[in-house]
């Protein structure tokens, strides 16, 4: 017993270097007739952070809860530093945790509850205490030590159980919708403090949102989760600016998305000529085939509107039939004449911008790069 | 509201307030009469009585039949209540946390004892005790003890178990803790306050109970409220209500036991 508690706290100082590789291949989860998870495979870099993002019941807490070893996989294999972690019991994989609504133990004060995997790894008094006053001082709540967790903040007792979670060095940090409890302001504040805590940490961060605004500030890469499956994992950007399903559109940012109904072939500049549903017809750019059945998609941003539009290479006129200032940008919903497309519209108002009223004739526009293809 | 509403109201507010009185009369008047007359000097139960006397005290102490029978109450109490803690939590956890399959029938089960009529129990238990070869001994009225405190413990621990999110054991045991250390350092500090009142609860109950140890025990498993009842069915003296008062005396203790130290235990 004593042996197997000093072998793993010294795995644990063998991995504080850095954050694990971690490997999953075709994991799943099946209760009864219903695929929680379908197999499922991704590889996570050491040090990466790792956000899953999608709407509640699409998979992904039942995918943190595999990895961290309270919920048994149906099948498959998660590898970490090139060892299956799947047969191991949850209190040997030496993964740090934070849940949604803290899990502090309310029996022990916050020095206790930060000290406790130490004291469960049976390491040395004065070390404990060293550890938890650096630990303590990490998470700026060194004046807490002596205080019940019923005696805090919900942001204090996050960056507590950050603290807690953190303090035995493991390789791997997982987070199930940690500031889902908090309000706004606080929720912005945490995501700093979380991002400068992984980059101290240096540990990989697997985090699960349903906040996309959340997953783009802090991921490096997101996988977006539907009905048990990752339909698309990629860096917040390319998630945005190049998503390939309706779906994904969608789910991350707003997006306007039209039906194609026919398109030409391929021209030598790689542009080719579509029809949406309503008659509009566009020339995008595109690396597949903008065929039938599939929908051309774009972002509100990407639209341009007021005079700058007529010499673009897709410029209709359009009538307003929407339009709200909301701080940082004007918002508009624009009818294109003759097609009855309905378009989003967001503009960045510099000083001397134009507010477009709703009813007035507007043009509108956008280049062959801003409209992008959706397979599905 | 209208003010009739409110007259209303404050009518049936004093009707409820009334009720409890005399609920609370009607329970607490037979126990003030015990306790009057056993302080009397004379030979027979006289009610009100019309001296002090510690007579019957003294008699009751110095009576070795009331000796022994109570240090028979305590050791089945004891036990019979430790037993039922035991098997208390464990089916609790099972449950409430393990969710295991045919918990609503286990957790039906666990409630039984406390509301089936204990003679079913007894006649029951009295062929099985002699089968085990356990009639007569300590044993026997331990085990069934047991089995009639056993709601009480389960009951509290449930309630306890139920108030907190078991993301708390989850979290425990993603820090490192096994099983038994989650256990030994989470569970059970959370749920001792619930542990010490269905304990004293069980030992509680096995201290009042009669129709069990009529069946069960023998002349040296003896309790004292099977002796009261031997006493009543020979003679009437206030030796007895000495004796019940008594029992009321360690019971209201155990009770305020059960009500304050869980609070004690909360705050340190």
């Amino acid at each position: 017993m004593l042996q197997m508690v000093s072998r793993s706290a010294t795995t644990a100082e063998s991995r504080a270097a850095g954050g694990a590789a971690v490997s999953i291949h075709n994991l799943c989860k099946r209760y009864n007739n219903f695929e929680a998870v379908v197999p499922t495979s991704v590889e996570i870099a050491s040090g990466d952070f790792f956000a899953i993002i999608g709407p509640s019941g699409s998979g992904k807490s039942t995918l943190l809860g595999m990895i961290a070893g309270y919920i048994d996989p149906s099948a498959g294999r998660i590898v970490v530093d090139g060892r299956d972690i799947v047969p191991e019991p949850i209190y040997r994989r030496n993964i740090g945790m934070v849940f949604q609504n803290y899990a502090l133990f309310p029996h022990l004060s916050v020095a206790q509850n930060v000290a406790y995997p130490l004291k469960i790894r049976g390491v040395a008094k004065d070390e404990i205490a060293k550890r938890v006053r650096e630990s303590l001082a990490m998470v700026r709540l060194e004046a807490f030590a002596s205080r019940m967790p019923s005696e805090l903040s919900g942001g204090q007792q996050q960056r507590i159980a950050l603290a807690r979670a953190s303090i035995y060095q493991p390789s791997i940090l997982l987070m199930d919708e940690p500031l889902g409890a908090l309000d706004k302001n606080l929720r912005d504040e945490m995501q700093e403090e979380i991002k400068r805590f992984q980059q101290e940490l240096g540990a990989t961060v697997i985090y699960v949102t349903h906040d996309q605004q959340e997953a783009a500030f802090l991921a490096d890469r997101i996988a977006i989760m539907r009905d048990g499956a990752m339909t698309q994992i990629g860096s917040p950007r390319s998630l945005y600016e190049q998503p390939k399903s309706r779906f994904v559109a969608e789910f991350l940012g707003e997006a306007s998305i039209f039906p194609i109904k026919t398109a030409s072939a391929r021209q030598a500049d790689q542009t080719c000529r579509i029809t949406l549903e309503g008659g509009t017809e566009a020339v995008i750019r595109t690396g597949e085939d903008g065929g039938p059945g599939r929908f051309a998609c774009i972002r509100p941003e990407r639209i341009t509107i007021g005079p700058k539009a007529r010499g673009l290479a897709n410029s209709f006129t359009g009538v307003v039939r929407e339009s709200l200032y909301t701080p940082g940008s004007i918002r508009y919903r624009v009818e294109l004449k003759d097609a009855g497309c309905l378009l989003k519209v967001r503009a960045l108002p510099q000083h001397n911008t134009e507010v477009f009223e709703t009813g007035s004739s507007v043009d509108i526009g956008w280049s062959v790069d801003d409209m992008t293809i959706l397979a599905e | 509201m209208s003010v009739s509403e409110k007259r209303l109201w404050a009518a049936w507010s004093r009707f409820l307030t009334g009720l409890v009185g005399a609920i609370l009369i009607g329970f607490l008047v037979p126990i003030l009469v015990v306790v009057a007359v056993s302080f009397q000097s004379k030979s027979y139960l006289s009610f009100p009585p019309n001296d002090f006397s510690l007579r019957w005290y003294q008699q009751f102490i110095g009576n070795d039949d009331y000796r022994s029978a109570i240090l028979n109450s305590m050791m089945i109490g004891a036990s019979a209540a430790a037993l039922a803690t035991v098997a208390g939590i464990s089916t609790a956890l099972a449950v409430v946390r393990a969710g295991a399959p045919g918990s609503a029938i286990v957790s039906a089960l666990s409630i039984a004892p406390a509301v089936l009529p204990q003679i079913v129990l007894a006649i029951g238990l009295f062929p099985i005790s002699v089968w085990l070869g356990l009639q007569g001994t300590l044993w026997a009225v331990i085990l069934a003890h047991a089995v009639i405190g056993l709601p009480f413990p389960f009951i509290t621990v449930c309630g306890a178990l139920t108030s907190y999110s078991n993301r708390i054991e989850i979290a425990s045991m993603t820090l490192g803790a096994n099983a038994f250390q989650t256990f030994r350092l989470i569970t059970f500090p959370m749920i001792r306050p619930a542990v010490i009142a269905g304990f004293i609860f069980a030992f509680a109950a096995s201290l009042d109970e009669l129709v069990l140890a009529l069946f069960l025990s023998s002349p040296s498993t003896r309790t004292l409220p099977l002796l009261l009842w031997e006493q009543l069915n020979f003679q009437v003296t206030p030796e007895i209500a000495a004796a019940a008062s008594v029992i009321l005396a360690v019971t209201s203790l155990l009770i305020l036991a059960a009500t304050l130290l869980p609070r004690l235990d909360k705050d340190n």
